[in-house]
């Protein structure tokens, strides 16, 4: 990502944003009049009306939208607002799932409002969102670009047929390391738990489905679909790497400073991370397992309370292939909209051709999604986080 | 054998002051830092860039502003608060002095995480939204407990007597209090207000918990680690010690000249 | 005035009430939410209900009793490096700071300024496995070969030493300032040694200086998380991950308030116990 891309972004997004997504919007809104952008629904009025709110509020993670460092204002989100005349406010609070839901559990489950429209939360936090009851239906009617949807996330076990979500990023969880601190090639995740070469050098991250998914991968048992003899003795392999000091800590991206530093030689990593450490240390090696990776998704959710018609409006803005592409030359981690591809080239084509972010068929084959309902299972917890150090 | 003696204390003073800024020393260093991608983990290369526009990052500067209030405002309430407690605590035998003794240090045996989650849970059911305003409210909440150990400390050592011969001179109670107990007692309520503002412009958990929409500068830093903390942040940090550090010194040669000019 | 002069007896009541009426509401109501929760049973499926679930308590002890232990044991060495860093260093602010002591106690502070996740980013990098010092220690043989600073419970204790020691030193600083430096000069003038009057008048005087630091330090130390998970590996988890867990992944609230009352009041037990070796019925006057 180079000054010289963000600008010839602004420059092909001032020029073809008003001509290009204006008609999707229209279509988007049934043809007739944006006469919405004016209306004064409240903006966390549970959404029944086909009004666009005054104000759209989004929580997200951070970073994880285009931003212009140099006017310090976000394209893709002030050119929804000129085309709608809704007012975003972006929130940056998402740092964790977890710390996230602990934040607004008690809310939640009071059924009030969380003062969000629209939330972003990976798979397994999504899916006891849904579970729970937490979240309000998408109004399709209201998202036609949602055809757009990459095939691979159509219709995820917890949400098949995407009444609830819409993906907003993925990511791969691999391998990542350096060849030369390692003194060779890193092909399996068995190199990271026993390799005596490696021994105090290999961390793993302290999210399960992370984790756990590729020791169940290395066993040949299947992550989409988890068993409890399987994740036992994936448990097993982990807490005997513990033990015996081969495995030195736990953690959630601290990893990276690790890496760069030597501190760590190869760890359980993600793609998007290793995109910016490469970009320090070119030596630095992002691989899929042999044996198999993961595939995580963060998802668009609309929480009780939030504005439907605006949030979903929202989501399909997203969705069309040259915001994507916009949004996707600053982020960084594998974009789920179709298109988007072909769109990017136009801004840098160097980013088009990057397998961590456009990643091929034969990747894709090559991870798995972790088993929702396991990565909420109290009991599996229990026993990961007793490894992990409680 | 003297010469070692006479300045052994003020060489491990200078090496505790040396151990207490090392890392302070690299935060600096890294502000000067020219990263290639949006982490700041190992040198790359020297640039004034950073310091040029230190503003640059949408969201850290308003983060800053925002802790530094807070930490101004809840330092302050804190201080007052807890330095009323200390005094009726140290000056008075009271019916549950004993008991409020106890109880002063129960905020801070508290786990952040539960005492976060308890505190929004009360915002929740009283209607208020969490902000600014929470945040503050949260904040003193900790700080009080902190301010009265240490004001504790200084007022056990006072000398009473001085207070007795005010009195004896004619002053009311309240002349000898702002007079002779405040000025006399204001080191130890200055190292309260102190270890209040660091504690406030530092915390994470019980902020995270109550800050709604709000950004704090820990806040920010939480959130940007996870893909990249700009050099930026290292900038701020530095400019906020250096403006306090500045501050301070300036009123430290205008005392002097203040001192040169009476005598 | 006169109201106060016929009502002594109201005078500290009158200064309690703010402070304390401000805690009412914004601590005990919280922590009465706590206790409420810890007696919970239940999950964030079917639903949390008040059902006097002692057993909450007994599980935690039984289970985590080792992660009590470990987080007693890191405060109180962490505590006890604090005071021998602080103590000389805010003697030395006290008598010899001079005109610059306000700016002495600001470079105490100083770490505060830049996050705890940027200081500690930053040590790591000092003691990072192929740094300098961590080669130098090597060579004098201080560390064995092939070992490491980091991920160890040395790193962790030294991570709640570092970031606890303002919590030590202004107190000592507020004591220690307080002392009038004719009390040792005369003590001096009486034959005894530097030593002596160092023992006999200044450590005495600044004793509720040196209760009020440890207090402030083992304290909060006894519940920190954040540096057995970033400085430590599993085997240095403190009672304080056990709680950040129950809370957040495993939505445990139950758990995860009965595991904070257990830890309050171990730490007040020991605070007490403490109190009364001090005699602090003197201290507090």
């Amino acid at each position: 990502m180079t000054d010289l891309t963000r600008r010839q972004l602004l420059e092909r997004a001032a020029l073809g944003g008003a001509a290009l997504t204006l008609p999707g919007f229209l279509a988007a809104c049934g043809g007739g009049g944006i006469e919405g952008s004016a209306t004064t629904a409240a903006t966390t009025a549970a959404g029944g009306a086909r009004e666009l709110a005054d104000k759209l509020t989004i929580s997200n993670w951070t970073l994880y939208i285009d931003i212009d460092e140099k006017t310090k204002k976000r394209p893709t989100l002030e050119q929804f607002t000129k085309q709608t005349g809704v007012d975003v406010e972006y929130i940056e609070d998402v740092n964790d799932n977890d710390e996230w839901f602990g934040k607004n559990q008690a809310a939640l489950r009071a059924g009030k409002p969380i003062g969000r429209d629209l939330t972003v939360l990976t798979d397994w936090m999504a899916a006891r969102m849904v579970r729970l009851g937490y979240v309000e239906k998408l109004d399709k009617s209201a998202i036609p670009n949602a055809k757009n949807l990459v095939d691979a996330l159509q219709s995820p076990g917890w949400d098949p047929n995407r009444d609830f979500s819409m993906p907003w990023q993925s990511g791969l969880t691999g391998i990542g390391y350096d060849p030369e601190r390692v003194g060779g090639e890193i092909t399996s995740v068995q190199q990271l738990l026993e390799d005596p070469k490696l021994k105090g050098k290999v961390t793993f991250l302290t999210e399960m489905p992370d984790t756990i998914g590729l020791l169940l991968q290395l066993d040949g048992a299947d992550a989409t679909k988890v068993d409890a003899a399987a994740f036992d003795k994936a448990i097993g392999r982990l807490q005997k790497a513990v033990d015996s000091g081969q495995i030195r800590q736990f953690t959630g991206n601290d990893y990276a400073p690790m890496l760069a530093r030597g501190d760590v030689w190869a760890c359980t990593a993600w793609s998007g991370d290793l995109v910016q450490l490469q970009l320090e240390n070119p030596n630095l090696r992002f691989v899929i397992p042999e044996e198999g990776g993961m595939i995580w998704t963060d998802n668009m959710l609309i929480p009780k309370g939030g504005h439907v018609f605006t949030a979903s409006t929202f989501v399909n803005y997203v969705y069309d292939p040259k915001v994507a592409a916009q949004i996707e030359a600053y982020v960084n981690y594998i974009c789920p909209v179709e298109g988007a591809q072909e769109a990017i080239r136009d801004i840098d084509a160097s980013l088009a051709d990057n397998p961590l972010i456009f990643p091929d068929d034969e990747t894709l084959s090559q991870v798995a999604i972790f088993d929702a309902e396991a990565a909420d299972n109290d009991e599996y917890k229990q026993k990961f986080q007793a490894v992990v150090g409680a | 054998m003297t010469f070692v003696r006479r300045h052994a204390l003020t060489a491990f003073a200078v090496a505790a002051l040396g151990y207490l800024l090392l890392p302070i020393a690299v935060v600096v260093l890294f502000s000067f830092n020219d990263p290639a991608g949006r982490f700041n983990y190992t040198w790359q290369g020297f640039t004034l860039e950073n310091w040029r526009d230190p503003f640059a990052v949408p969201g850290l500067s308003e983060a800053m502003r925002n802790s530094i209030q807070i930490a101004l405002l809840s330092s302050l309430a804190a201080t007052v608060l807890g330095t009323l407690i200390a005094l009726a605590l140290v000056r008075y035998a009271f019916r549950g002095r004993g008991a409020t003794n106890l109880f002063i240090f129960l905020p801070m045996t508290t786990p952040e995480v539960v005492l976060g989650a308890s505190l929004l849970t009360l915002f929740l059911n009283l209607g208020v939204s969490t902000g600014f305003g929470t945040i503050v409210l949260a904040h003193i909440m900790f700080n009080i407990s902190f301010v009265v150990v240490t004001v504790r400390a200084r007022l056990v050592g006072f000398d009473r007597h001085l207070e007795e011969a005010a009195m004896d001179l004619g002053a009311n109670e309240w002349t000898t209090f702002t007079r002779v107990t405040l000025p006399l007692i204001a080191p130890g309520v200055a190292a309260g207000a102190l270890l209040a503002f660091a504690l406030s412009v530092d915390d994470f958990v019980i902020t995270v918990f109550n800050a709604g929409a709000t950004v704090t500068f820990p806040l920010y830093v939480y959130g940007a680690a996870r893909v990249g903390v700009p050099p930026q942040v290292n900038v701020l940090g530095t400019l906020i010690f250096v403006l306090a550090a500045g501050l301070m010194l300036a009123s430290v040669l205008l005392q002097n000249r203040r001192a040169k000019g009476v005598t | 005035m006169s109201f106060l002069h016929r009502h002594r007896g109201a005078v500290p009541y009158v200064l309690l009430a703010p402070g304390l009426a401000f805690l009412g509401v914004f601590f005990v109501v919280p922590i009465y939410y706590l206790a409420n929760t810890s007696l919970q049973e239940g999950s964030l499926d079917v639903g949390y209900t008040f059902a006097w679930a002692w057993s909450n308590y007994t599980d935690a002890i039984s289970t985590y009793h080792e992660q009590f232990v470990r987080s007693l044991v890191y405060a109180g060495i962490a505590t006890l490096l604090a005071l021998a860093i602080s103590y000389p260093l805010a003697y030395w602010i006290a008598f010899r700071g001079g005109r610059w002591r306000s700016l002495l106690l600001l470079l105490v502070i100083a770490p505060f300024f830049v996050t705890y996740l940027i200081r500690t980013l930053a040590w790591q990098t000092i003691l990072a496995d192929e740094g300098p010092v961590l080669s130098a220690l090597t060579a004098v043989g201080l560390v064995e070969e092939g070992g490491r600073l980091l991920a160890t419970s040395t790193a962790v204790v030294a991570g709640i030493t570092y970031n606890f020691l303002p919590f030590m030193a202004l107190p000592l600083y507020a004591s220690l300032e307080q002392i009038d430096g004719r009390l040792i000069e005369a003590a001096e003038d009486l034959y005894s040694s530097k030593l002596q009057a160092f023992l006999r008048v200044t450590l005495p005087l600044s004793l509720p200086g040196v209760f009020a630091g440890t207090l402030l330090t083992f304290i909060p130390a006894a519940g920190d998380f954040i540096n057995a998970e970033l400085l430590g590996t599993p085997r240095q988890s403190m009672i304080g991950n056990v709680i950040q867990s129950k809370f957040l992944v495993i939505t445990d609230y139950g758990q995860a308030a009965a595991l904070s009352f257990v830890l309050m009041a171990a730490i007040l037990v020991a605070v007490l116990a403490y109190s009364r070796a001090l005699g602090t019925e003197r201290l507090a006057r």
